[in-house]
């Protein structure tokens, strides 16, 4: 009797890249998530928005994480997992512990109101929550986890 | 990220190539805030622009301050429908006139 059993390649996939964390990664980080997302079969809008939700949390990291916690070689590792129908990307770093989902974000409000009015903070955080089906945080092992999941 | 900037009458045009992150957002503010220093009409032109952040956002916005105070315009170009996505979901989209090509764009910001 034979049974046929799909390689587990075929169903999924992960690659890890660890990167600098500064700003000069950023590009870097997107061209990585790009190829693996393009692979998988995402459009060029899903693509970006990906990206966008990504370069949003990694340059919070840059920018507050590490440096707030005295670190200057800080990493970034970044980990892309490939399923059936969904691609998730964990970012991964040692910086102060940052949950994004527990941050202010601006208001409708604030949204509404007249560009020379309103105040810019919190719109990376938003624009990162709003442009993957989920975003999760974790903190793990004196690790933040950010994690987006896309369904493809 | 480059930047060119040339002139057609009084109106600044940048044309801005590669990615608006925050990487890049800096150099780019600073070079559009220098030009409209002296003018008050600039046409950015992102046709070939990839990607843009909210740091790129944020150079939007302090130029569309900056032109405010002195009652200047601003008209975007080749702006892709993702950039516009962006535009949207944070609401800078009804604050900016995007213009499809750069003779649009210069007939708008002389009318």
């Amino acid at each position: 009797m034979w049974f046929i059993i799909p390689p587990l390649s075929k169903l999924m996939s992960t690659e890890t890249q660890t990167f600098n964390a500064v700003v000069d990664e950023l590009e870097p980080i997107r061209d990585f998530v790009t190829e693996k997302a393009l692979a998988a079969g995402a459009d060029n809008r899903k693509n970006y928005a990906l990206c966008l939700a990504i370069d949003e949390i990694a340059t919070n990291i840059m920018r507050y994480g590490y440096p707030l916690a005295g670190i200057t070689d800080g990493k970034i590792d970044v980990t892309i997992t490939t399923g059936e129908n969904t691609l998730t990307i964990i970012l991964e770093d040692s910086a102060v512990p940052f949950d994004p989902m527990h941050h202010m974000l601006p208001t409708d409000d604030d949204l509404n109101k007249p560009l020379e009015d309103r105040p810019i903070g919190g719109l990376g955080i938003m624009l990162a929550q709003q442009s993957v089906d989920e975003l999760k945080y974790e903190y793990v092992n004196s690790k933040n986890r950010n994690i987006f999941i896309v369904n493809i | 990220m480059n930047i060119t900037f040339k002139k057609s009458g009084d109106v600044e045009i940048a044309e801005i190539e590669g990615s608006i992150d925050s990487k890049t957002a800096p150099e780019l503010q600073q070079s559009i805030l220098n030009v409209i220093a002296a003018t008050s009409k600039i046409i950015l032109d992102m046709t070939k622009v990839g990607f843009v952040s909210s740091a790129g956002l944020r150079v939007l916005l302090m130029v569309y301050r900056q032109l405010k105070g002195k009652d200047g315009k601003i008209v975007l170009v080749g702006v892709s429908d993702e950039i516009k996505d962006v535009m949207f979901m944070t609401g800078f989209i009804s604050f900016f006139e995007i213009e499809k090509s750069l003779d649009e764009a210069l007939h708008k910001i002389s009318a």
